[in-house]
C-alpha cells in the first residue's frame, strides 16, 4: 500500500518534472517506507495501550555496545521473574527504536517456558536504541533499552 | 606523479589505523557476544544441505573408495588437502577433487562458485574436523612450488594501491584495528584460517570458503581477483593452510 | 516451492524430566524487506519474510513469535521448555504469502 503510494508520487513528480522544467529532480531519491512500518511510539502504544511501561533491571538486555555489522546484531533479552502458572512473563518485545519497522519480535511465553529468555539476531539500519519489552501475567509492563552503535567494519 | 600518489594513499590508509583503546574498538564483552553466535551457526543449514549432496554420489564411504581409503582413513586424509593428487597431475583443493569425484560418478560438476559446490566442499572439510591440519608442502616438487607460489602471490604488491595480502597482514600491524576490525596476522605461523574456513559470513550471509574469502578481500583491495581453482589461488591457499599446520579444524566457522 | 533447509537444537544434548533446556530454531530465509534493489534489474525485490514461528511440545504451544522482516537473514531463534516426558518438539512457521511449514524433533529425556 505505502509503497503503491510512492510509485504514484513518482509518477506526479515524474509529470510535473517534464511540465515545469526538466532540470528538477526526481522523487525517486526519496526511501521508500515499506509495507509493514511502524514508528516505535506507534508500535509500544500498540501493545502497551494506554499503560506506561516501567523502567526495570528485571530485564537484562544484551546487544553488543558496537555492531560488528547491522545486518547481523545479536540480542538476548532474559527476564529475572518466576515462571509459575498465576505468575509469569506473558510476552517479551524487542524493538529497534529507529527502524522503518521498528517491531522485530513479539514472543508470547507460557508456564511451560520455565525461563523467560528470547535470543535472536536483528538487523539495524543505524546506531539506535534497542528495547525490550516485557509484559508479565498480571498485566503489568516493564522496559529497558540499550544503544547500539552501527558501524561499517573491516574489510569486506 | 604516481609515486606522490600511492604516498598520499599509503598515508590515508595509516591513519584510518588505530588502535585497540580507541573508542571504535570492540570491547571484549561484545567479542564475546559475537562468540556466543557460534553456537547457532546458519552455516550448519548449509553443511547439512552439502552432505546430502554427497550422499546422492554414495555419501562418506563412496567419497572414500573414490579416493581409495578406508572410510575411517577419510578424516586425517582430508586434513591435508589442498594436496598434489597423481591421478589429476596436480594440487587439487576438496572442491577440485570433488569436481573430478562428480564427473566419475556419471554426475555434471557443480560450478566451483555454486552454493552447492560451497556446501558440498564445506561439508566434506568438515568430516576432517577436530584433526589438526596435516599438509605437508615437502611431499613432492609441486607442493613445494605450490607453497612458493603461495608465498608469492601473497606478498606481491599489486592494483590500484600497490598492496599485497602481507601489507595488512603482518606483524607490525597486529593489534591494529580498521573499522573496528582487528587485523589478524594472517602471516603468522599458527594463525587458525585454514581450520575456521569455510565459514558463514555475516556480512553477505552466506557460507564462504577460504578461496571466495580470498576473492572478497582481493575486490576491496582493488587487486585484480584470482579466479577459484586457478593455480595461483589453491597456491595461496596452500600457503595459508601450511602457516596454519597443526591447527585443530572446527568447522563450519563464523565470520563477521 | 521445495521445503526451506531448518535446524532445532536444543540444549544440552542430554537432559531429564523436569529440566529446562534451550530450544533454538533457525531456517533458510532471505527475509526480504522489499526494500531492497536487485542491482541488475534496479527493481525492488518483493518482500519475503516469516511472519510467525510457534513452538510445539506434544500439542502444546509453549512459545508463539511474532517476527518481522527486521530479523537476520536466515534468523535464528531461542526461547527456553521445560521437559516434561518423551515426545515431539514441533516448530511451525509461516511466511507473509500464509504458506505453513513445519519441522520437529524427538525429545527423550534420561532418567
Amino acid at each position: 500500500m505505502q509503497r503503491r503510494d510512492f510509485l504514484r508520487g513518482l509518477s506526479v513528480a515524474a509529470a510535473s518534472a517534464v511540465v515545469v522544467t526538466p532540470s528538477v529532480s526526481f522523487a525517486a531519491d526519496e526511501k521508500p517506507k515499506g509495507s509493514n512500518a511502524l514508528s516505535y511510539k506507534e508500535a509500544l502504544a500498540a501493545v502497551t495501550g494506554s499503560k506506561t511501561p516501567e523502567v526495570s533491571k528485571k530485564i537484562a538486555l544484551k546487544v553488543p555496545e558496537i555492531a560488528e555489522n547491522g545486518a547481523v546484531v545479536p540480542v538476548t533479552v532474559e527476564v529475572d521473574h518466576p515462571m509459575n502458572e498465576d505468575d509469569y512473563v506473558k510476552s517479551i518485545h524487542v524493538f529497534a527504536t529507529k527502524n522503518g519497522n521498528s517491531r522485530c519480535v513479539d514472543a508470547h511465553l507460557s508456564p511451560a517456558n520455565g525461563k523467560a529468555m528470547l535470543s535472536t539476531r536483528v538487523k539495524l539500519g543505524e546506531t539506535q536504541e534497542v528495547a525490550a519489552l516485557v509484559e508479565l501475567s498480571n498485566g503489568t509492563f516493564l522496559i529497558s533499552s540499550q544503544s547500539v552503535k552501527v558501524t561499517i567494519g573491516g574489510c569486506g | 606523479m604516481r609515486k606522490i600518489l600511492q604516498i598520499s594513499l599509503c598515508v590515508v590508509l595509516a591513519s584510518s589505523l588505530s588502535f585497540a583503546s580507541e573508542q571504535f574498538a570492540m570491547s571484549n564483552a561484545d567479542r564475546a557476544m559475537y562468540e556466543e553466535l557460534m553456537e547457532n551457526n546458519p552455516a550448519d543449514m548449509m553443511l547439512s544441505n552439502g552432505s546430502e549432496l554427497l550422499d546422492a554420489l554414495g555419501g562418506d564411504a563412496a567419497l572414500a573408495k573414490y579416493l581409495g581409503l578406508s572410510e575411517d582413513e577419510l578424516p586425517v586424509y582430508l586434513a591435508g588437502f589442498p594436496r598434489y593428487i597423481e591421478k589429476f597431475k596436480m594440487v587439487v583443493s576438496i572442491d577440485q577433487m570433488l569436481q573430478a569425484f562428480m564427473h566419475e560418478s556419471g554426475k555434471k560438476p557443480y560450478a566451483l562458485k555454486s552454493s552447492d559446490m560451497f556446501d558440498m566442499s564445506s561439508y566434506v572439510k568438515s568430516i576432517a574436523n577436530e584433526q589438526p591440519i596435516n599438509i605437508d608442502i615437502e611431499a613432492n616438487e609441486h607442493m613445494k612450488k605450490a607453497y612458493a607460489l603461495g608465498k608469492e602471490v601473497f606478498n606481491t604488491r599489486r592494483g590500484g594501491r600497490g598492496l599485497s595480502c602481507y601489507n595488512c597482514h603482518n606483524p607490525g600491524v597486529v593489534g591494529g584495528i580498521l573499522r573496528t576490525q582487528p587485523l589478524p596476522d594472517i602471516s603468522a605461523k599458527g594463525n587458525a584460517s585454514a581450520a575456521t574456513w569455510p565459514a558463514y559470513r555475516m556480512t553477505k550471509s552466506k557460507l564462504a570458503t577460504l578461496q571466495k574469502r580470498f576473492q572478497g578481500c582481493m575486490q576491496n583491495a582493488l587487486l585484480a581477483v584470482i579466479p577459484l581453482g586457478s593455480p595461483e589461488m589453491t597456491a595461496l591457499e596452500v600457503y595459508f593452510t601450511h602457516e596454519a599446520k597443526g591447527a585443530v579444524i572446527a568447522l563450519p566457522g563464523l565470520k563477521r | 516451492m521445495s521445503k526451506r533447509k531448518t535446524l532445532i537444537k536444543v540444549k544440552p544434548n542430554k537432559y531429564k524430566n523436569g529440566d529446562i533446556v534451550k530450544v533454538s530454531f533457525m531456517v533458510m530465509h532471505p527475509m526480504e524487506t522489499g526494500l531492497r534493489k536487485d542491482k541488475t534489474t534496479g527493481k525492488f525485490i518483493p518482500a519475503e519474510y516469516i511472519k510467525n514461528v510457534k513452538f510445539e511440545y506434544n500439542g502444546k504451544v509453549f512459545t508463539n513469535m511474532n517476527i518481522w522482516e527486521t530479523l537476520s537473514v536466515n534468523p535464528v531463534l531461542t526461547t527456553y521448555m521445560k521437559v516434561d516426558g518423551e515426545g515431539v518438539l514441533k516448530v511451525t512457521f509461516t511466511d507473509n504469502e500464509g504458506a505453513v511449514e513445519e519441522s520437529s524433533q524427538k525429545i527423550k529425556p534420561k532418567g
